[in-house]
């Protein structure tokens, strides 16, 4: 009896509950004419806080306005095209979720896009969106604490979670973009990139023809490549985190023909290639920069271009790379500078001393593998990774000198210990569940011992 | 209890057991003579289902081929030298032929006092001597107590105390109305335990017959062993064999079984063909009652 | 002495059932590999030699244990390719053979027993001797990389724990069909010894060689290389640490991206299916030879 009561009680509430859901979603589902109403009888500069609820449609603000949503206002494009068009300069748009763009290429269709700046675009959240913000000729504009989540699709279709394009002298930071294409910026100079947050995308912090920029502390992981600059000067990345960028292309960081090049302090994990440079610095006189990074547990520490030049790398830990230093291609990496003012790199499978006690390690580097010298010839063999195989091989180039291949490069002033870089260790598991791990293997591993031991004194144990 | 139609076992070219076919009815006790190479011991592992051979072999109803493994819960196995993993301890090895036979623990500690290898359970078998490695395997054999027990040359390896056991024990077994099949090459212990004799020769069975019709002579047989050299060891069969005697050569000697009699007569023979005997024993001059216990 | 040799009240023989026997046979087994010289020695072998690993692939470095496929991991890896195979085969390859030269065999055949029940309980229990050497190895090492590394990613340890597992009771099998139709331990140890050479070195130096020559392309290649146990073992551990396979190049991204979601149990399958054939052709070779 109670039991079916129960039932009947539960039956009761769902149909209640489902009846109230109806209700709420009928009186909170406006149309954005209403927002644009508010536009229009507020003052130009006006402070409008949007009343709480779903707005269906797409919303154009064409005057300077301060538009506030103060986390409780969704705007839904319902699918078509752009939700949130910005017209006209000191726009401040905050606190909004806005969603459901169009997906269809055509028109780019964004979550928020402005046309003019300067705008202020924060604390937003954006789903279910193509494009999330996209400027254009928006100078001077801040792009600050948004989140967006990019539509489910096949990674060829997605937009670009943020697009800054002639927008010159940009705030972006504290931004969250998952599942995107690229946060991109075309032809925009004088950046500050801070804090921001890139996965799962294409490329993490991607910068075309995008001059005096500095990217500080901000996290890319989980993308196809971290941060890639393209015929992009005079950018500085520090205390940048990559790691477990993989995918096709794989960089923790890719140059591509770009000058006067400065990364410091990062680190880079567990990519499929920490650094990539090809071509860079590309002028006479420019420079390129690597040094202080942490360079550890990538397939190739750092990927080079052969015919590179010129490129500086000091100071950095290269540590338990599969490949410390590859080319791409044949041929050495000699006209690059591994060491600079006696200082070279932490190498963690250099087999040297330091006598003098100075941290630097009295024999060269060099870098000398018959199976990566292969692997450069033919890339699949790379399969043969892991494997006695691939030992072996390296063992007999080792025992038989005439198959040493040329080194690649040399470092004359090793170091002897990696640089410091903040927040390098975090391991990735707990002590606590590998320790429960030990015993129980050693448990298992004992009861198995024990077995022999234990039938003989049963046997024994029965005679008397 | 055992019935053998056509058996055929060979190996490559050489048939080691030709067409042998024979019953035993159950109570019955059986031996195998003949000498090394004969098939004695091929015969026993076809009947025992270890070895695939052609015919038919069933023991106690169950086809060899197709019920090996219920034939051989109702055969206890005795072979020539018993032959357990070196390591193991008696007690141990015990234990897993009881669990193998699904005898409770407390019969194979009982079967170890009945053959007095009591107390030396922690013993390993390598330090086993061969008596007692024999009486290990007759109280594995007879832990299920099944009704037939298979002996192959069980007592070749022992010396005159420990064969005298083993036989008092399957004197014994057969007073009780086990059925037993034995391979042997020594006379005095077929005539006393054997009711008929199977003698194979080359792996065919030759003959099938009584004890005291293989050797008429009323005075008694006993088994007479020759040390020759042992390049001439194999000549020395055939010259026997050619005169008319049972020889047998294992590693310990060239046996011959002889009238009591006629005892120097197998010496005047090696003689005559130019091969001396150095030395010679006398294995047995009574005819041994092992029933006595 | 003759008393009473023969009980008067006992039930009739029977024999016992399959399962019984196996666990018999295995339990016998398990005694007498965990008692053997040889047993220990491989044993302290391996545990020393992969404490050694872990120890030296975080000395220097001082940071996260697992972080990426880092060379702990590849270290571990390629000394279980190195003995685990070395182990296995030769134990294997020692049971069957070892029994016959001794004339073990033989005795144990006479009993109510079958030789499918002889040779599945000596698989089970070398199986689990080789399993609980392996576990104190992989514990001691566990040990160490919790103690040293502050801690370490518990899951990849036990996928790779699992994973070597099943690569050992996988060449136990290579190696008992070996065993099953060699006569003397010499001969079958050597067999193994050659098999083992094969699988670890033969074939990948092969096909490195048919890789530059031949241009073999990235498909073919992947396929030719999963085919070998030691490989699709390095293949599976590495997918189970990483979720791809992109660490091993062009032919791994290409089996990630063609195979996705199904390529962890593609690989799993092609060890199974060696172990499952390896163990049905020792017990077919087993049951149909007319002597043993």
């Amino acid at each position: 009896m109670k039991a079916r009561a129960a039932v009947i009680l539960v039956c009761g509430l769902s149909v209640a509950t489902a009846r109230a859901g109806q209700d709420a979603d009928q009186s909170a589902t406006r149309p954005v004419s209403e927002i644009e109403a508010l536009i229009n009888a507020g003052g130009e500069g006006a402070t409008i806080h949007v009343p709480a609820g779903v707005y269906r449609g797409n919303l154009r603000i064409n005057r300077p306005v301060t538009l506030l949503g103060d986390g409780q206002v969704t705007i839904d494009g319902g699918g078509n095209g752009t939700v949130v068009e910005i017209l006209a300069g000191n726009v401040t748009f905050s606190g909004f979720t806005v969603r459901g763009s169009g997906s269809g290429v055509d028109h780019e269709p964004a979550g928020i896009r402005a046309e003019t700046g300067p705008v202020n675009i924060e604390n937003n959240q954006l789903e279910d969106v193509l494009y999330g913000i996209d400027l254009r000729t928006s100078s001077n504009s801040v792009v600050r604490g948004n989140v967006i989540v990019g539509m489910d699709l096949d990674p060829g279709r997605r937009g670009d979670g943020i697009r800054l394009w002639w927008s010159h002298e940009c705030v972006v930071e504290h931004n969250r973009v998952n599942r995107s294409r690229d946060m991109v910026f075309w032809y925009s100079e004088g950046l500050d990139v801070r804090g921001n947050v890139v996965s799962d995308s294409r490329y993490g912090l991607h910068f075309m023809y995008s001059h005096h920029t500095t990217l500080r502390n901000n996290h890319l992981w989980g993308n196809s490549v971290g941060v890639y600059l393209m015929y992009s000067n005079a950018i500085t990345l520090i205390d940048n985190v990559m790691e477990r960028n993989r995918g096709p292309s794989g960089y923790g960081i890719g140059l591509k023909e770009c000058d006067d090049i400065e990364v410091r302090s990062n680190r880079l994990t567990a990519n499929r290639v920490g650094v990539y440079v090809d071509n860079a610095p590309l002028s006479e006189g420019a420079f390129g920069r690597v040094h202080e990074n942490l360079i550890a547990y990538n397939e190739v520490g750092m990927l080079m271009a052969p015919s590179n030049h010129s490129q500086q790398a000091w100071n950095n830990g290269f540590i338990e790379n599969e490949q410390q230093v590859a080319g791409n291609g044949r041929g050495d990496l000699t006209a690059n500078e591994f060491h600079v003012d006696g200082r070279g790199n932490y190498w963690s499978d250099y087999a040297g001393f330091d006598r003098a006690g100075d941290g630097v390690g009295d024999l060269a580097y060099t870098s000398q593998s018959l199976f990566e010298d292969l692997m450069s010839r033919e890339p699949n063999l790379r399969l043969f990774m892991h494997s006695p195989a691939q030992q072996a091989v390296d063992f007999t180039a080792r025992a038989l000198p005439v198959m040493l291949p040329q080194p690649k490069f040399v470092d004359e002033h090793p170091l002897m210990t990696p640089p410091q870089v903040p927040g390098a260790d975090a391991p990735s598991g707990s002590a606590r569940r590998m320790g429960a791990l030990c015993a129980g293997l050693l448990v298992a591993g004992a009861l198995v011992m024990l077995t022999g031991a234990e039938s003989i004194s049963r046997t024994q144990g029965g005679r008397s | 209890m055992i019935r053998a139609e056509r058996v055929t076992m060979k190996f490559g070219r050489i048939a080691a057991v030709d067409d042998v076919s024979f019953e035993v009815a159950a109570g019955e006790s059986v031996a195998l003579w003949g000498s090394n190479g004969a098939g004695k011991t091929t015969l026993v592992r076809c009947l025992l289902g270890i070895l695939r051979a052609r015919g038919r072999i069933e023991v106690g109803g169950c086809d060899a081929r197709r019920r090996g493994k219920a034939l051989r819960s109702l055969v206890g196995y005795v072979p020539q030298e018993l032959a357990f993993h070196d390591d193991t301890r008696l007690g141990s090895a015990m234990g897993f032929f009881a669990g193998i036979r699904r005898v409770p623990a407390s019969r194979a500690r009982e079967l170890l006092a009945q053959v007095e290898l009591d107390g030396h359970e922690r013993k390993r078998v390598r330090d086993l001597s061969g008596g007692m490695k024999q009486r290990l395997a007759l109280a594995v054999a007879l832990l299920s107590d099944p009704p037939l027990i298979v002996l192959d040359e069980p007592t070749s390896n022992l010396d005159a105390a420990g064969r005298d056991a083993v036989m008092q024990s399957l004197v014994a077994l057969k007073q009780r109305g086990k059925t037993i099949l034995f391979a042997s090459h020594r006379p005095d212990e077929v005539s006393s335990l054997a009711d008929r004799v199977l003698v194979l020769e080359r792996g065919r069975l030759v003959e099938q017959t009584r004890p005291s019709l293989l050797w008429t002579d009323k005075a008694g047989v006993l088994t007479l062993r020759l040390f020759i050299d042992s390049d001439r060891e194999t000549e020395a069969v055939g010259v026997l064999r050619g005169a008319g005697h049972l020889v047998n050569l294992n590693g310990h000697g060239l046996c011959v079984a002889v009238s009591s009699d006629r005892k120097a007569e197998p010496i005047g023979v090696l003689q005559r063909s130019d091969i001396s005997v150095r030395d010679f024993q006398v294995l047995a001059d009574h005819q041994p009652d092992w029933s006595r216990s | 002495m003759s008393g009473s040799l023969v009980q008067a009240a006992l039930p009739a023989p029977r024999p016992c059932s399959v399962a019984r026997n196996v666990i018999a046979f295995a339990r016998r087994e398990v005694r007498d590999a965990v008692s053997s010289r040889w047993f220990v020695l491989c044993t302290g072998a391996f545990a020393l030699l992969a404490v050694g690993v872990s120890f030296m692939s975080l000395a220097g470095s001082g940071s996260s244990g697992f972080a990426g496929f880092g060379r702990t991991a590849a270290g571990l890896l390629n000394m279980i390719m190195l003995i685990v195979p070395l182990m296995a085969l030769a134990a294997g390859a020692g049971s069957i053979a070892g029994e016959r030269e001794r004339g073990t065999l033989l005795y144990l055949l006479a009993q109510p027993v079958s030789r499918l029940e002889l040779l599945l309980g000596k698989y089970l229990g070398l199986g689990i001797a080789l399993t609980g050497s392996l576990c104190i190895g992989f514990g001691l090492s566990t040990g160490v990389l919790a103690a040293k590394a502050g801690g370490a990613d518990a899951g990849a340890m036990l996928a790779l724990v699992a994973s070597t597992c099943l690569l050992a009771w996988v060449m136990l099998g290579v190696g008992m069909v070996i065993s099953v139709v060699s006569r003397k331990v010499a001969v079958a140890t050597g067999v193994g010894l050659f098999v083992w050479l094969a699988l670890v070195f033969v074939s990948d130096l092969g096909l490195m060689a048919g890789a530059i020559v031949f241009k073999l392309r990235v498909q073919e290649l992947f396929i030719l290389a999963m085919l070998n146990p030691l490989q699709a073992f390095k293949m599976g551990v590495i997918v189970q640490m990483n979720a791809s396979l992109d660490v091993l190049g062009p032919a791994g991204m290409y089996a990630s991206q063609t195979y996705g979601n199904s390529l962890p149990w593609m690989l799993v399958g092609v060890l199974l299916a060696w172990g499952i054939l390896a163990l049905a052709a020792a017990a077919i070779l087993f049951t149909r030879k007319k002597s043993i």
